[in-house]
C-alpha cells in the first residue's frame, strides 16, 4: 500500500492537459481522435495539437496509466483507430489528482475567491 | 489539398518512426481537418502552429524513450547522461538568447559571415563544377589528346593532319582506341525547316574512345570512313527528338544533309557532351579516298585516344616520340621537325580556367579570413562586456572548459546562422555566376548546387566559427577570473589592445593583397582593351555563310555566289563597305600552311616556314578597317587570270624578309606551284584575341583562291544591327535555302574574345570592394571599441587640461600606424604572392608600381576615414560625464 502511494505521488501534480486526457477516458474506452477533438472543443480551440497529444498518449501508455483496448471491429471492420482505456493505476492517479484539486478548491481561502465572484 | 498533405507528411518525419507509424495517419487527418476549417490568414496560422507543434513535440518525442516525459508539472531529477545533454542544450539556448539580446551586433556578424560564406560557396561551386567533378566519360583519367608538336617553333599543340593521324593510329600500341575529330556544319533539309547544324566528323572509333554507347542502333563501324560507305549518320539526342519525335524507328531511315540522303544508323543517349563544340550529329570522317592520298600539310583535326590499362602517360609519350622520329625519317620533306605531343584530356579541358578559379578561390578565402577577423573583433568587444558574467560563473563553480565550450558553441551557432544566410546569398550568386561563366571547355558545364558544395559550406561555417571563436576563448583562459570582479579593474586591457591592433594589421594586410590582385587584373584588362586590334570594331556587322557542296559544285559557283551577294550588298545605301574573309579575326578560327619564300635560305636549324592564310575578297581590308602600311590592298584587277598576288602582315614581313622590303618578293604555298607576288603589307591584326600574340599572316584574294564558306564584314552607316533584315532579304533572294549564322557585330566578337578576362576582373573587383568594406568596418569597430574602453582615461586627461585635438590626434595616429604597418606587410607580401597571378596578367608586371601606389593610398584613405569617426568621438568626450560614469 505504501509502495502504491509512492507511485501515485510520483505522478502528482499532473499537467492540466494530462488530467484532461485521463478524465476523457474515465467514461470508458475511447479512441485518440475523439479524445483530442473533445478536449479541443472544451478548451475552446486548438490549443492541443496532434504531435503533443499523441506523444503524451504514448508516454501515458508506457507509464502504465492507460492501455490499449480492443476496438469494435464488428461495427466497422476497416476501423484501424486504436482505442484506449484507463488502467487501474491511471484511474487512481486521476482520482488522486482530482482529490488534490478538490482539496485546493475546498480550501476556505479558495471559497472566499468564489464568493467574491 | 494534395500539396498540403504531402508537405505535412514530410514534416511528420520529425516524429520518431514508431510514433509516426502508430498515429501518423490520425495526426495528418486532424491537421487536414483544421486546415479545411481555417479561412484566409487562418490557414497560415494553422500551418505555423502545426510546424511549431511538430518541432517541439515531434522532435521532442525522439528523446522520450530514454528521457521519460514527466506528466508532473515540475521535475528535478537529473541523471548523469541527461545532465551532459542538458548542458549542451543550455549552451545552445544561452547562445540563442545572447544573439537575440544583442540584435545589432548579431545582425552585423551575420551579414559579414553571410557575405563571406556566400562568396566562398558560390566560387567553390564553380570550382567544383569545373575542376573537381569528374568528366562525364568512363575513366576520364585515361583519356588523352594527341597534338602535332614542332618544338623548334615553340608550337606544342597544333591540330593534326590526316596522314599523321592515320600513321599514328596504325603504329601506336599504347592506346585502346584513337579517333580524329573535326567540327563542321551541315545543312539539314527535308522534313521541317532547313537548319544549319554543327556536326562532328569523326573516325569510327570516336565513340569507343569516349566509352559512349548508342541509345538506339549502333555507332560507326570500321570501314565507314572510306569514300563510298560514308553516307551514314549518328543522331544526337536533341535532333532525334526534334526531327523524329523520339521514335526508335528512326534508325534505318534517311535524312538529307547538304542535299544528299544519309542513312541513320544510331541515336546517342541524352546528356552526352564532347570536348569540342556541341555537335548535333555525327558523320564519318573520310580521310581515305581512292585516288587521293591523305594530306600531310593540311592540319585540321583534333585527335583523342584512350590509354591502354597499365600504360602510363610517359610511356605513351615516349612511344609517340619514337613514332614521330620514324615518320620524320620517312617523310623528311613534309614531316621535318614534327612530333607528337600527348596531353591528358581532363587537364586539357580544365587547364585554361584552372588558374583563374584558383585565384578566385584564394580571393574568397581571404575574404573569409577578413570576415573572421571582424567577427573575432566583435566577439572580443562583446566578451569585454561579459567579463563579469563569466567571472561570476567561474566563481560559482563553472570550469574553464565549460566556459570555453560555451563561447565556442556561441560562435558555432552564429557561424551556422551566417552560413545559412550565406547559402541563400550563394544560391543567387551561383545563378549570376552560371550565367556569366564564360564558355570554358568543360562540356557538361552547369554550375549547380550539389552535396559536396553543401558540405563545403558547412565546413566553411565550422571553420569560421572556430577561427572567430578561438581568440575570445583563448583570451578568457588567460585571464584571471578574479580580475574583472575587482572594482574598476582594467588589467587585461593592455593585452587586449595589442591583440586587437594585431587584428587590424592582419586585416589591412589581407585587404591590400586582394586590392593589389584586383588592381593588377583591372590594369591587365585595360591594357588588353587598349590593344590595337588592327581592324575597326565600331559599326561593323559580321555573319557567316557556308555553301553546300551539293548545290554549288566547283569553286566557280561559290565564287560567283559570294561576288553577287557582295555587289548587291555594296549597292545598299546603309552599307559603306562589304568584304568577306574565310577566317574572321578575333575568333580563334584559323588555319596554317607551309609556305616557301623565294630566295630565302632555310638553315638546317630553322623550323619550317609557315604562314596563316587569310582568303579575303577584294574589299575586305577596307570593310574591316585594316590598315595598309606599305604597297596596296587588293584591287578588282586581281582576278583569277591575273598575276597571283598576296599581302602579308607586318609580322610576316619582318620575319621572312628581315632587313628588306617584302613588297615585290614572291611566296607560294608548299603544296601549290604558283608563286604569288607580295603587293602590300598591312598592320598586324589581333586574330587570336586582343591578348594573344600575332603570327605571320598571308592574305590572298578569293578570286585566286575560292572558298565555300565566308564571313562577311559590313561597314554600316550607323547601327550595324539595322543591316540584318537587309542581308537576310538579299541572301533569300539569291538562295532561299541558305541559313545565315553567327550574326554578330564586330564589337560583340571583340567582347567575346576577352570574356574570361572580363569575368575574372569583375569578380576580383567585387571581392576587393567587399574586402575593403569589411576591413573599413573592422577598423572602425576596433577603434570605436577602444575609444569606448578608454573613455574614463580620456575624461581624466581632458580634465587635467589635455587639448581635445591632441586626444583626437592620438587616436587617429594609433589607427594610422596600425593601418600603415598592415599595408607595409600586405604590399610586401604582394610582391611575392602576385607572382602567382602572372599567367593571368597581360602587359602588367606583378610588381606594377602604379597599382601598388594606388592601392596603398586608397586603402590608407579608407582606413583613416574609418578611424576618424571614433577619433572625433574621443575628442568630444565630455569629461564630466566620463568621470561620473566611473
Amino acid at each position: 500500500m505504501a509502495q502504491d502511494r509512492d507511485r501515485l505521488d510520483r505522478f502528482l501534480p499532473l499537467k492540466p492537459f494530462v488530467l484532461d486526457v485521463l478524465l476523457e477516458l474515465a467514461d470508458g474506452k475511447r479512441h485518440g481522435w475523439s479524445v483530442i477533438r473533445d478536449i479541443q472543443q472544451r478548451e475552446g480551440g486548438d490549443r492541443i495539437l496532434p504531435a503533443n497529444f499523441y506523444r503524451t498518449l504514448r508516454a501515458l501508455r508506457e507509464d502504465g496509466l492507460i492501455a490499449e483496448a480492443a476496438g469494435d471491429a464488428s461495427k466497422d471492420p476497416n476501423e484501424r483507430r486504436q482505442y484506449f482505456s484507463l488502467t487501474p493505476l491511471g484511474a487512481k492517479v486521476a482520482r488522486a489528482e482530482v482529490k488534490r484539486l478538490e482539496s485546493l478548491v475546498l480550501d476556505p481561502r479558495a471559497r472566499r475567491l468564489l464568493k467574491v465572484r | 489539398m494534395q500539396a498540403s498533405q504531402s508537405c505535412y507528411r514530410v514534416l511528420l518525419r520529425m516524429c520518431p518512426p514508431d510514433l509516426r507509424a502508430e498515429f501518423g495517419a490520425e495526426m495528418e487527418a486532424l491537421f487536414l481537418g483544421d486546415l479545411a476549417r481555417a479561412r484566409g490568414v487562418g490557414k497560415v496560422r494553422v500551418w505555423a502552429r502545426a510546424i511549431a507543434d511538430l518541432l517541439r513535440h515531434g522532435l521532442g518525442a525522439r528523446n522520450d524513450s530514454w528521457n521519460r516525459v514527466r506528466h508532473t508539472s515540475a521535475y528535478v531529477d537529473y541523471e548523469t547522461g541527461r545532465f551532459l545533454m542538458d548542458t549542451w542544450r543550455y549552451d545552445l539556448r544561452h547562445a540563442l538568447r545572447m544573439m537575440f539580446r544583442q540584435r545589432g551586433t548579431t545582425a552585423i556578424i551575420l551579414l559579414t559571415l553571410a557575405l563571406a560564406i556566400g562568396a566562398n560557396t558560390a566560387v567553390f561551386s564553380a570550382v567544383h563544377t569545373v575542376l573537381i567533378r569528374p568528366l562525364p566519360y568512363q575513366q576520364p583519367e585515361s583519356l588523352v589528346m594527341l597534338w602535332e608538336k614542332r618544338e623548334a617553333e615553340g608550337v606544342m599543340k597544333n591540330s593534326v593532319s590526316a596522314a599523321d593521324y592515320l600513321d599514328w593510329a596504325r603504329l601506336a600500341t599504347s592506346f585502346t582506341a584513337m579517333a580524329a575529330f573535326n567540327e563542321i556544319t551541315a545543312d539539314l533539309t527535308g522534313e521541317g525547316e532547313p537548319e544549319k547544324l554543327p556536326v562532328g566528323a569523326v573516325s569510327p572509333s570516336f565513340f569507343e574512345v569516349f566509352g559512349i554507347r548508342p541509345l538506339h542502333g549502333r555507332t560507326f563501324e570500321a570501314g565507314e570512313d572510306v569514300m563510298g560507305r560514308h553516307r551514314v549518320v549518328v543522331l544526337g539526342h536533341a535532333v532525334w527528338r526534334q526531327r523524329f519525335g523520339g521514335d526508335a524507328a528512326a534508325v534505318g531511315r534517311t535524312i538529307t544533309l547538304h542535299g544528299i540522303p544519309h542513312q541513320v544508323v544510331g541515336v546517342l543517349p541524352p546528356d552526352v557532351a564532347f570536348p569540342q563544340g556541341e555537335p548535333q550529329l555525327f558523320l564519318p570522317l573520310v580521310l581515305q579516298a581512292p585516288n587521293e592520298p591523305p594530306s600531310r600539310v593540311s592540319h585540321n583535326f583534333y585527335v583523342f585516344a584512350r590509354l591502354k590499362p597499365g600504360v602510363s602517360m610517359s610511356q605513351a609519350r615516349s612511344e609517340m616520340d619514337r613514332i614521330g622520329k620514324d615518320l620524320e625519317q620517312q617523310y623528311p620533306q613534309l614531316s621535318r621537325g614534327h612530333g607528337s605531343h600527348v596531353t591528358s584530356l581532363p587537364e586539357e579541358i580544365t587547364g585554361p580556367v584552372e588558374r583563374t578559379l584558383v585565384v578566385l578561390m584564394a580571393a574568397v578565402g581571404f575574404i573569409l579570413l577578413i570576415a573572421c577577423i571582424n567577427v573575432t573583433n566583435l566577439l572580443l568587444a562583446r566578451a569585454a562586456g561579459r567579463r563579469r558574467e563569466m567571472a561570476v560563473r567561474s566563481a560559482i563553480g563553472a570550469s574553464r572548459g565549460r566556459l570555453i565550450r560555451q563561447v565556442l558553441v556561441e560562435c558555432g551557432v552564429i557561424a551556422l546562422a551566417g552560413g545559412a544566410a550565406g547559402l541563400v546569398l550563394a544560391v543567387w550568386c551561383v545563378r549570376v555566376l552560371a550565367a556569366q561563366l564564360p564558355a570554358v571547355a568543360r562540356p557538361d558545364q552547369t554550375v549547380v548546387f550539389s552535396l559536396p558544395v553543401m558540405l563545403f559550406t558547412l565546413a566553411a561555417c565550422v571553420l569560421s566559427g572556430l577561427l572567430a571563436g578561438a581568440l575570445p576563448a583563448w583570451h578568457m583562459v588567460r585571464e584571471d577570473p578574479a580580475e574583472p570582479l575587482k572594482e574598476g579593474g582594467r588589467g587585461a586591457v593592455s593585452l587586449k589592445r595589442r591583440l586587437r591592433f594585431g587584428l587590424i594589421v592582419a586585416e589591412v594586410a589581407l585587404t591590400s593583397l586582394l586590392l593589389v590582385g584586383a588592381g593588377l587584373t583591372l590594369r591587365s584588362f585595360q591594357t588588353v582593351l587598349s590593344q590595337d586590334a588592327g581592324i575597326e570594331t565600331t559599326d561593323r556587322l559580321t555573319f557567316r555563310l557556308g555553301l553546300p557542296g551539293a548545290r554549288y559544285k566547283g569553286s566557280e559557283a561559290s565564287f560567283r555566289f559570294f561576288s553577287e551577294l557582295e555587289s548587291r550588298l555594296a549597292a545598299e545605301p546603309l552599307i559603306r563597305a562589304v568584304g568577306g574573309t574565310m577566317l574572321p579575326p578575333l575568333t580563334g578560327l584559323d588555319g596554317r600552311r607551309g609556305v616557301v619564300i623565294e630566295n630565302r635560305e632555310v638553315g638546317p636549324d630553322d623550323g619550317p616556314t609557315r604562314a596563316h592564310p587569310r582568303v579575303v575578297t577584294n574589299n575586305y581590308l577596307q570593310a574591316a578597317g585594316s590598315r595598309v602600311r606599305e604597297g596596296r590592298g587588293f584591287l578588282p584587277s586581281d582576278t583569277a587570270t591575273a598575276l597571283p598576288v598576296a599581302i602579308v602582315n607586318e609580322t610576316m614581313a619582318k620575319r621572312y624578309w628581315p632587313g628588306a622590303s617584302a613588297i615585290g618578293g614572291r611566296v607560294r604555298f608548299t603544296d601549290q606551284e604558283a608563286w604569288r607576288e607580295v603587293v602590300g603589307i598591312i598592320g598586324d591584326v589581333k586574330h587570336w584575341g586582343l591578348d594573344a600574340p600575332v603570327n605571320p599572316e598571308l592574305y590572298v584574294p578569293t578570286s585566286q583562291f575560292p572558298t565555300f564558306a565566308q564571313t562577311f564584314v559590313l561597314h554600316a552607316n550607323g547601327n550595324p544591327l539595322a543591316l540584318v533584315p537587309i542581308v537576310q532579304r538579299h541572301v533569300r533572294e539569291l538562295d532561299p535555302n541558305l541559313p545565315l549564322f553567327q550574326v554578330r557585330t564586330m564589337e560583340e566578337v571583340a567582347a567575346r574574345s576577352v570574356e574570361r578576362r572580363r569575368w575574372t576582373m569583375t569578380l576580383l573587383a567585387v571581392f576587393a570592394v567587399l574586402a575593403l568594406v569589411l576591413a573599413a568596418a573592422g577598423i572602425y569597430g576596433v577603434m570605436a571599441h577602444l575609444v569606448a574602453l578608454r573613455t574614463p582615461e580620456i575624461g581624466v586627461r581632458l580634465t587635467l587640461g589635455a587639448r581635445p585635438v591632441a586626444v583626437m590626434r592620438q587616436v587617429l595616429g594609433e589607427g594610422a600606424v596600425q593601418a600603415a604597418i598592415g599595408l607595409a606587410i600586405g604590399l610586401g607580401a604582394s610582391l611575392v604572392v602576385m607572382q602567382g597571378l602572372r599567367s593571368i596578367l597581360f602587359g602588367v608586371e606583378p610588381t606594377d608600381p602604379l597599382t601598388l601606389i594606388v592601392v596603398g593610398v586608397s586603402l590608407m584613405v579608407v582606413a583613416l576615414v574609418a578611424v576618424t569617426v571614433p577619433a572625433l568621438r574621443a575628442m568630444r568626450i565630455d569629461p564630466v560625464t566620463a568621470l561620473r560614469a566611473q
